[in-house]
């Protein structure tokens, strides 16, 4: 039989379109469809490679969507992950009320929905939310600081740098900064709030003035470890860069548990670290899945609970610290 | 005297012909068209979804608040200017609309009309912004680039101080009157309000731009300004009403995109002004002024949308979707240059 090389690559491609789909659907019993909503952070990137082991682990396929802050984006996305006929979708919002018909979506096509780190806002439809207690954490964070200054005696004068003001996070984090403060107003006065809205050159400038204004400034609480670089920078250049136990060291919490605040706990610049447990988070967000398709239905919010390292518990907790697993793989990587 | 063909003359006819089939294609008003097929076909054996009536809805669906908002860039493309502060009005005109009309306390919630009042807000924010930009670039001669970047600039801006003044969250405006949100979501028999919406800017934009002088005048304006201004088309008047129409787009592309989300949020369509020029270009609508009709950025939208849809269907990480949309769009850059000297060697 003569066969034209037309012939053989029409061959060729109907047998590859034959052949993808079945190779597709053998790769897992499980489909979930990821959705952030960008990889703009340590947090973001540590917490999609931890989902993507954890789901391998469990035989599932991930299948991965990142909207780059765009709500309609991400909405599409959503119809797309339903149109695959995934298993579950989790999905990283960058607006709580602009997800609400992408739940609806997900509900009506009966896909189970969960939400990692920022619950979507009050609605009729259903979806799970993992979050940290953020406030909580923060309490005991700012508690442990509070606890030092008053060891060391004194007055202090306190900096926070608040995040963005839209995300119910750094909203919950500024809450449990001032529950603590404003019960220890004798030691504590807090002169400076610096809106960093999550920018790091807004967070350096936020900074800065506020240490021009009042350059007696021993107390500093940031609402993400992200900005580390940008405070260590500015404190750094007001001559404030101390180690604890030096003259002149500023007492500082931190919040997330990144790679930088590990780096910086164990250095001694940093005195305590509220850390969200990525690890137990994404457990916790397959968990729901897992009670979902086995037809429970969980509560619409469940909370980590988080810790607070210090220098004192750094060694027994790293192993549960994010940041450490990431510090582990550049130290690694030389 | 005789002439004579040269065996070397004869053997190179073939070899021009190819060409000429190349040039049919490229210059084809249904390339686009031919290559969202392609697109879809290429992808159907690893994706078979894609070409489920379920995705093809969403589809239209989504590429309908896009498809207008491009339709508004095509005006402005075609007098060579261009329109930046697209994404601006549409967050601007969603917050302000939302604002009017939210039953967390919208401004013309004791009016009784609060869904008009909303409407009427956005259209208003479109139209003022859209006849800043064309004064600006018409009256005081500035660069249409320059404006409207920063006009983008500033209300971008606004968009974001007006919601961190107005809510409690900071973030966007919730709580929409059902009737509005069916805008954005509503359907019937499957096929979405908004495609109705969309078809009635389309035919409008289309009879605007083919069947009436004001259309003639801005593609004379797009080819040669000096020479259209000589011919007497009122140049800056014209100009000004294609900025004006690409404001009024934009807002009625935010009125779509506000009910499709149920939120009028300051961050909406940040991130879509590649998609916004990327797609009339992409559909043949020249960068340098004076050609393209409505339906080429029908096909654009059309095939941007499905693109992105593939992209998002088959889960690829954002560096890979980034990468293979860049790409499509720099193709489309070049098929433009590439068209546009064939037309001047014609």
């Amino acid at each position: 039989m003569n066969m034209t090389r037309r012939t053989l690559t029409v061959g060729a491609l109907m047998a590859a379109a034959a052949g993808l789909p079945i190779m597709v659907k053998a790769e897992g019993t499980k489909t979930v469809a990821l959705l952030f909503d960008s990889l703009v952070s340590p947090f973001w990137v540590s917490g999609i490679e931890i989902m993507r082991q954890k789901a391998k682990a469990k035989g599932w396929t991930t299948l991965e969507n990142i909207s780059n802050f765009d709500d309609n984006k991400q909405f599409e996305q959503v119809k797309a992950m339903i149109s695959r006929k995934v298993d579950g979708i989790l999905i990283i919002q960058t607006d709580a009320k602009a997800v609400i018909p992408a739940i609806r979506a997900a509900n009506e096509a009966n896909i189970p929905m969960v939400h990692f780190n920022r619950p979507p806002a009050k609605s009729d439809a259903y979806s799970v939310a993992i979050q940290a207690d953020n406030r909580k954490i923060m309490q005991d964070t700012v508690s442990f600081l509070v606890d030092e200054a008053k060891k060391q005696g004194g007055k202090y004068k306190a900096v926070i740098l608040i995040g963005d003001l839209g995300d119910v996070n750094a909203i919950q984090r500024r809450d449990g900064f001032f529950d603590v403060v404003n019960k220890n107003k004798d030691i504590i006065d807090v002169v400076g709030r610096v809106a960093t809205e999550w920018n790091a050159d807004k967070a350096f400038a936020g900074l800065t003035n506020a240490i021009q204004a009042n350059p007696d400034v021993n107390f500093l609480v940031t609402s993400s470890d992200f900005l580390h670089p940008q405070i260590e920078q500015v404190l750094k250049s007001a001559d404030k860069w101390h180690k604890r136990g030096e003259p002149g060291h500023v007492l500082f919490g931190g919040f997330d548990g990144d790679e930088g605040a590990y780096a910086r706990l164990q250095d001694g610049y940093l005195d305590a670290c509220g850390v969200q447990n990525l690890f137990l988070e994404v457990d916790m967000a397959f968990g729901a899945f897992e009670d979902l398709w086995a037809g429970k239905k969980p509560d619409k919010l469940l909370l980590d609970p988080g810790f607070v390292i210090t220098q004192a518990s750094l060694a027994d907790k790293r192993e549960d610290m994010w940041g450490y697993t990431v510090w582990k793989k550049m130290q690694k990587a030389g | 005297m005789s002439t004579t063909t040269l065996p070397t003359e004869r053997a190179a006819e073939p070899a021009r012909r190819r060409p000429r089939i190349a040039e049919r294609l490229l210059m084809s008003e249904y390339l686009v068209l031919a290559l969202t097929v392609l697109y879809v076909l290429i992808l159907w054996p690893i994706v078979p979804s894609i070409a489920t009536r379920a995705t093809m809805l969403d589809v239209l669906a989504a590429m309908m608040p896009l498809l207008v908002v491009a339709i508004g860039q095509t005006f402005v493309l075609i007098v060579a200017g261009i329109d930046l502060s697209a994404p601006s009005i549409l967050a601007t005109a969603s917050v302000v609309g939302a604002s009017m009309m939210t039953d967390d306390g919208g401004f013309a919630l004791a009016s009784g009309i609060p869904i008009l009042a909303g409407i009427v807000a956005f259209v208003a924010v479109g139209l003022l912004i859209g006849l800043f930009n064309g004064l600006c670039t018409t009256r005081l001669g500035m660069p249409a680039f320059i404006v409207t970047l920063t006009t983008m600039m500033f209300f971008s801006g606004f968009a974001l101080f007006y919601t961190a003044a107005l809510t409690d969250d900071g973030s966007s405006f919730g709580d929409l009157p059902a009737s509005f949100v069916a805008i954005g979501q509503g359907t019937v028999a499957g096929v979405p309000y908004s495609l109705g919406v969309a078809a009635v800017v389309m035919g409008v934009a289309h009879l605007v731009l083919s069947r009436t002088v004001f259309g003639r005048w801005l593609y004379a304006i797009g080819r040669n300004p000096r020479a259209a201004a000589i011919s007497g088309v009122p140049v800056r008047r014209a100009v000004t009403w294609a900025f004006v129409i690409s404001g009024l787009c934009a807002a009625i592309a935010s009125v779509l995109y506000t009910g499709r989300l149920e939120t009028g949020t300051p961050v909406l369509g940040q991130r879509i002004l590649l998609d916004i020029v990327g797609s009339a270009v992409i559909g043949g609508v020249s960068l340098f002024g004076g050609t393209g009709k409505v339906t080429q950025t029908l096909y654009g939208v059309l095939f941007l949308s499905v693109v992105d849809k593939g992209l998002q269907l088959l889960g690829l990480d954002l560096a890979s979707v980034f990468a293979i949309k860049g790409l499509v769009i720099l193709l489309a850059a070049v098929l433009d240059a590439l068209r546009r000297r064939l037309i001047l060697r014609a």
